[in-house]
């Protein structure tokens, strides 16, 4: 197996209980690694662990214990220096959930610009780069309108093309698409799976919906702080029962299967998607 | 019945300036007493606008707001009875929490509407009930709580003033499934009891499938479609074409149609769904 991009071992990450003064911990001796390229989709209740695990990816936190390895950078030493830490944010970008929380400028391309300029990139460069990413996230037509007059899509796509311009070897999805309509929803998730397939960038998707899961090549679970559930998406939501009892939900389709499996029907419990679940329903109908 | 209703309204922003711009054009719609009715469409389609005008913080450009029949605009109408008539629970209501006790921030609706204590208590502990708030909660600080619970107290406010009509902007948005269970499913058990009338603003398909009884889409500042869930979950291309969608069990349901199964596209939960699937089956069980 090839050296991976991401390693995370035994992590943990407590706050202490003002009343009690017992420790709490939000991450409890969590290992995973993620594979260059890949696009893994990251699930959890509310307070699981996951925002938090993707903070300390980018060094917003720092850990109580364990290590975190990114490319051949342990971010974790002691030793980090502030250089350090800024090479550490722009290989790895992050995306919120509020499209009006994180655009800055008051022109849709000086906005993009804002990670180059801090990066002191010049300025050829920056137009260049500034350019390629509205390209990349379908937005040049809006290169100098006002971020505040756009869709909540768009404001998303506009967010990512300003991570991009950093260009970063992976970006971090911090439930990107809860806030946005079915339309902006499916522009968020169309750019980040070309994101991912055509640019190579390595892609953590953290969601509470479960149908933006079923594309992903991996899908981790994280439940009270620990690992949960780790496997393709088909082997991951064939098991309903386990996601349900970590407050978790399965796709409409793998539910209604499960449910028929109980009528009495022999059906297999990994299907997800609406039209190989129809091809299968029909040849087993007709 | 209908409760609320308006009359070819209208309504622009920002009127005289560059930047003047219609957010609704000549809307009529009414929304229907003791019902929960969903308000979908795309960001920017005039949802929020409209919500405001059905509580009295905006006021129309043209056309008419009536609430009973009377219009909520003229002069002698109790403006102030309106905020207190139509809650309106804004997105995010827990940034809005302020009072020092879980208590008291329910309390501050009832208690300016003037009841004396013993009726904001009652009230108090009716709503918490609706919204499952364990009342040994009500000492602790509405910020010592969960992301899920700081919003179910906001929202215990708004219903401990008993309003004929409570409106909520997406009640749901950002929770997990448990979490949305908690909340739609504590409006509708609250809806039901109280039998008042309910309107919630939602981008999600599948909540709204679950949880309202009739459904109103706009687009663009007007009325594209309304009507009950089957009605409208049943034109899957207009709802695309309006930048909406249909749950993943329509499209299921459509699939499977186009590949021969008489079943009933009309189907927009996962229960209905296994139902319609069972009876197509008949007794020719695949056991």
């Amino acid at each position: 197996m090839s050296t991976p991009f991401i390693s995370v071992k035994n992590l943990s990450f407590t706050y202490d209980d003002e009343e009690t003064e017992a420790k709490h911990y939000v991450l409890k001796n969590f290992s995973v690694e993620i594979e260059k390229g890949s696009f893994v989709c990251v699930l959890g209740h509310n307070g699981s662990g996951k925002s938090t695990l993707a903070k300390l990816l980018n060094m917003i936190l720092t850990p109580d214990e364990g290590t975190i390895v990114i490319g051949d950078t342990e971010i974790t030493r002691p030793d980090m220096t502030e250089d350090d830490i800024f090479e550490v944010r722009r290989k790895i970008g992050m995306v919120f959930q509020n499209p009006d929380n994180q655009l800055v400028a008051t022109i849709v391309e000086e906005d993009v610009a804002f990670g180059p300029e801090n990066l002191g990139v010049p300025p050829t460069e920056i137009r260049r780069r500034v350019d390629e990413a509205l390209a990349t996230v379908g937005m040049t037509e809006y290169a100098r309108h006002a971020p505040h007059r756009l869709s909540g899509g768009q404001k998303q796509r506009v967010a990512i093309a300003g991570i991009i311009a950093m260009l970063p070897e992976c970006i971090i999805f911090d439930e990107s698409t809860a806030m946005l309509d079915p339309q902006g929803r499916r522009e968020v998730m169309n750019t980040i799976k070309m994101l991912n397939r055509e640019k190579g960038i390595t892609v953590l998707h953290i969601t509470h919906n479960m149908d933006e899961a079923i594309d992903a090549d991996r899908v981790v679970v994280i439940n009270e702080g620990e690992l949960y559930l780790d496997g393709t998406p088909k082997q991951v939501f064939s098991q309903v029962d386990k996601l349900r009892t970590a407050g978790l939900d399965v796709p409409q389709v793998t539910e209604l299967f499960c449910d028929l499996r109980e009528a009495g029907f022999s059906l297999p419990a990994d299907i997800l998607e609406e039209e190989e679940g129809a091809k299968l329903l029909a040849s087993v109908l007709l | 019945m209908s409760i609320l209703e308006l009359k070819n309204v209208s309504y622009a922003y920002s009127v005289g300036t560059p930047f003047a711009k219609k957010a609704l054009d000549n809307v009529s719609v009414s929304f229907e007493a003791n019902r929960i009715t969903g308000l979908i469409g795309h960001t920017g389609c005039g949802k929020s606008t409209l919500v405001q005008l059905l509580n009295g913080l905006l006021s129309p450009s043209e056309g008419q707001v009536l609430f009973d029949g009377q219009d909520v605009n003229e002069k002698g109408f109790d403006n102030k009875s309106l905020c207190f008539r139509v809650g309106l629970v804004f997105q995010y209501p827990e940034y809005q929490l302020f009072e020092e006790t879980v208590y008291a921030d329910i309390a501050y609706g009832p208690k300016n509407m003037g009841l004396d204590e013993q009726e904001i208590d009652r009230r108090i502990r009716t709503a918490a009930e609706f919204v499952r708030i364990d009342p040994k909660l009500f000492d602790a600080s509405p910020f010592d709580l969960s992301g899920g619970q700081k919003r179910r107290v906001a929202i215990a406010g708004i219903m401990a003033m008993d309003p004929e009509v409570l409106i909520l902007d997406e009640p749901a948005a950002g929770l997990d499934p448990v979490g949305r269970e908690e909340i739609l499913g504590g409006i509708r058990f609250y809806q039901r009891r109280r039998g008042n009338t309910v309107i919630i603003v939602s981008h999600s398909m599948e909540d709204m499938a679950r949880y309202s009884d009739r459904l109103v889409v706009m687009d663009h500042g007007r009325i594209a479609m309304e009507g009950d869930c089957a009605e409208i979950f049943s034109k899957a291309d207009a709802l695309t074409s309006v930048g909406l969608d249909v749950p993943q069990i329509t499209r299921f349901m459509l699939a499977l149609k186009q590949r021969g199964v008489d079943v009933r596209t009309d189907v927009f939960t996962v229960d209905q769904a296994r139902d319609e699937i069972l009876r197509v089956a008949g007794g020719n069980r695949h056991a």
